[in-house]
């Protein structure tokens, strides 16, 4: 099976090569998988990616391994879904008020998170992430080098960062995370006392809302003790493309769907960098009773 | 909002409404139900947000495909029998796809998605006129057009929806979903009957309005919108929540409240046109809606802090509660005896 494939692949490829390379070049901009106004492709970032006609492997193994992979998953699903909202029972949906999200203890606590800097736009930043000693946290650290790259339209450069992925479930279906009960967000870290930026990306199913991020900022002590902060939801402030919005609105967190939280550096200080992270969890805070902290401007205001 | 600006969106409503419900040529009912789609969506997107946004844009997409269907379907009735009158849709393919159209614009399964989610980005009071004043047109064409349409058909849109209105509220903590939940289910239920007795139909209508109103309005005081808030609020109102027990207990459809009435009447109807098994399939599926609604009642009602809750109490009532609560709570748990006279008057 998986040798007619590759015959395949490569009888198409070769039938239409010369037939389509002059029409191929005058396409060219329109065809190529990357942004449609540039073609200009920067220093830093990886190869062109390949087609996905590709990528197709047929290996019938394989499939029936993924198969029973999302089928137990969906399995479990269901099992999640008998038993309450969230896979909680009910009673435990209304009395928690704190639970973990991500932990670093392993490997693949790790492999949820991704790192990048801006290497990818040329920038000659460097970032990596390692657990740290014991097994209890996660370490990352790594150079900001606030020099721009010389491509003619980049100004600022200088960031690092980790981005948590987005959880799937089954048949790579959205999952919909249900923080309603919670209002702020509990880290136990250890910084190098270098400011942080901490980002919520939730929702890009709609292509508008694709580019809004809430963030907040985290201020660590730079001492050899680990630091517990709290960053209530109500001081997430809204922007879209790194402009912070007029229109302000708090952050609904009751059916978050593709949420990504992100850490941010980028204090335009060159130099080492450090943060370990042991966990990151969610509280439910009953001294804060803030709603929302920026006051939302109401645009049409009778005279 | 500008006072202009709500007057004008209100009397759009009521017009669109008006013009669908005394209409007797297909286009001037499609136009009325443009119009209420067109004037209900600056009330949802009112407040700006991403969620209400997005709601504002699931509910125009799906009920312009609706308006969009119905449309359609007049035109091939049209086409085949030269008239456009809405009693006469005699074209079976006509009545399929008018089928189709009205269960998108009310909510019944398999058209349910939008509807959840529509009043999970809306505020109460917007969600109290997409769950009431908005299923008025397309019940009246239903109501209308009932003679015509496949009875099979509706009966099986009826019991999934009262199935799935049941089961998918289930498992929610916020209590608009429920709510809209609660309408499928109820909806299931209008429309298993149309056929045999469209009377009970809109009597079922007319009470779930009743119902539906009285819970959203003690809500909108109590300013619960999920069930752990939902367990602090008898400190703002007590009394009100009490009454929002028996409401509650009445949506779910128990004796000896209003809620009874409408549910026991299609049960005894049924039965009389020998359809016993269907008649014990929707009441045992209304039994799961029992679950939730005795959930809500609890989380209400009959828990007490200092256990099972996890917000603080809440002191201070946003502003004073509207006499017209009272009015529509007592009506929609005392109506029961009086129903010779209600049915009388139907």
């Amino acid at each position: 099976m998986a040798l007619s494939g590759m015959l395949l692949n490569g009888a198409s490829f070769h039938g239409g090569c010369c037939r389509h390379h002059v029409l191929l070049s005058s396409l060219g901009p329109l065809l190529s998988n990357s942004k449609l106004y540039s073609s200009y492709r920067r220093p830093g970032a990886g190869p062109e990616k390949k087609p996905s006609w590709q990528n197709v492997d047929f290996s019938f193994k394989k499939a029936f391994d993924h198969l029973k992979t999302q089928l137990s998953l969906l399995r479990k699903e269901t099992q999640d879904y008998l038993l309450g909202p969230g896979g909680h029972p009910f009673n435990q949906h209304l009395l928690e008020q704190t639970r973990v999200l991500w932990q670093f203890r392993s490997q693949e606590d790790l492999n949820k998170w991704v790192i990048s800097s801006d290497e990818e736009i040329g920038g000659k930043s460097k970032v990596h992430i390692k657990l740290g000693r014991n097994n209890q946290a996660a370490l990352l650290y790594g150079t900001l080098n606030t020099e721009v790259p010389r491509d003619g339209e980049t100004q600022y450069s200088g960031y690092c960062s980790m981005r948590s992925r987005p959880a799937v479930g089954s048949f790579n279906r959205k999952k919909y995370y249900d923080w309603s009960n919670f209002n702020s967000l509990y880290l136990r870290v250890r910084g190098d006392g270098r400011p942080w930026m901490v980002n919520i990306y939730t929702d890009p199913y709609f292509s508008h809302q694709k580019d809004d991020l809430y963030s907040y900022f985290m201020f660590t002590r730079g001492g050899p003790y680990w630091e517990e902060i709290k960053i209530p939801f109500s001081k997430f402030f809204l922007s879209s493309r790194g402009r912070v919005q007029d229109n302000q609105h708090p952050i609904w967190l009751d059916k978050a769907s593709r949420l990504t939280l992100g850490f941010t550096i980028g204090d335009k200080v060159d130099g080492p960098f450090q943060l370990e992270i042991n966990f990151i969890g969610l509280l439910n805070d009953r001294a804060h009773r803030e709603e929302f902290a920026y006051e939302a401007y109401d645009k049409n205001t009778p005279v | 909002m500008t006072p202009q600006a709500k007057l004008i969106f209100t009397i759009s409503l009521i017009l669109g409404t008006t013009i669908t419900i005394s209409s007797n040529h297909w286009l001037m009912a499609w136009a009325g139900l443009e119009i209420n789609t067109l004037a209900v969506l600056p009330l949802i997107s009112k407040s700006h947000h991403p969620r209400a946004i997005e709601a504002a844009t699931k509910y125009f997409l799906v009920q312009s495909a609706a308006s969009a269907l119905v449309l359609f379907s007049s035109t091939t009735n049209a086409w085949h029998t030269g008239q456009w009158d809405i009693t006469q849709m005699t074209h079976p393919l006509s009545c399929l796809i008018l089928t189709s159209a009205i269960a998108m614009k009310l909510g019944l399964v398999p058209f349910h998605f939008w509807f959840p989610e529509v009043l999970q980005g809306s505020t109460l009071t917007t969600g109290l006129l997409l769950s009431t004043a908005m299923k008025l047109p397309p019940m009246a064409l239903l109501y209308m057009t009932s003679p015509s349409l496949n009875p099979t058909l509706l009966t099986t849109l009826a019991i999934l929806s009262a199935a799935l209105g049941g089961w998918m509220g289930l498992n929610q903590t916020q209590i608009r979903k429920i709510l809209a939940f609660s309408s499928i289910s109820h909806l299931g239920w209008m429309t298993i009957i149309i056929h045999y007795n469209p009377k009970l139909t809109l009597l079922n209508f007319y009470l779930y309005i009743l119902m539906t109103a009285a819970v959203f309005l003690t809500l909108n005081s109590t300013k619960a919108l999920k069930l752990s808030t939902l367990m602090t609020t008898w400190t703002k109102a007590p009394s009100l929540n009490a009454m929002l027990l028996l409401t509650l207990l009445s949506l779910a459809g128990l004796p000896p409240l209003t809620g009874f009435l409408p549910k026991w009447l299609i049960i005894q109807e049924l039965t009389k046109q020998d359809m016993v098994s269907t008649a014990t399939i929707i009441s045992l599926l209304s039994l799961l809606g029992l679950f939730f609604y005795l959930r809500l009642a609890y989380c209400t009602t009959i828990t007490l802090p200092p256990h099972t809750t996890n917000h603080m109490k809440q002191w201070h009532v946003n502003k004073p509660i509207s006499p017209s609560i009272a009015i529509l709570t007592t009506m929609s748990i005392a109506l029961l005896p009086i129903s010779p006279m209600i049915l009388t008057a139907l």
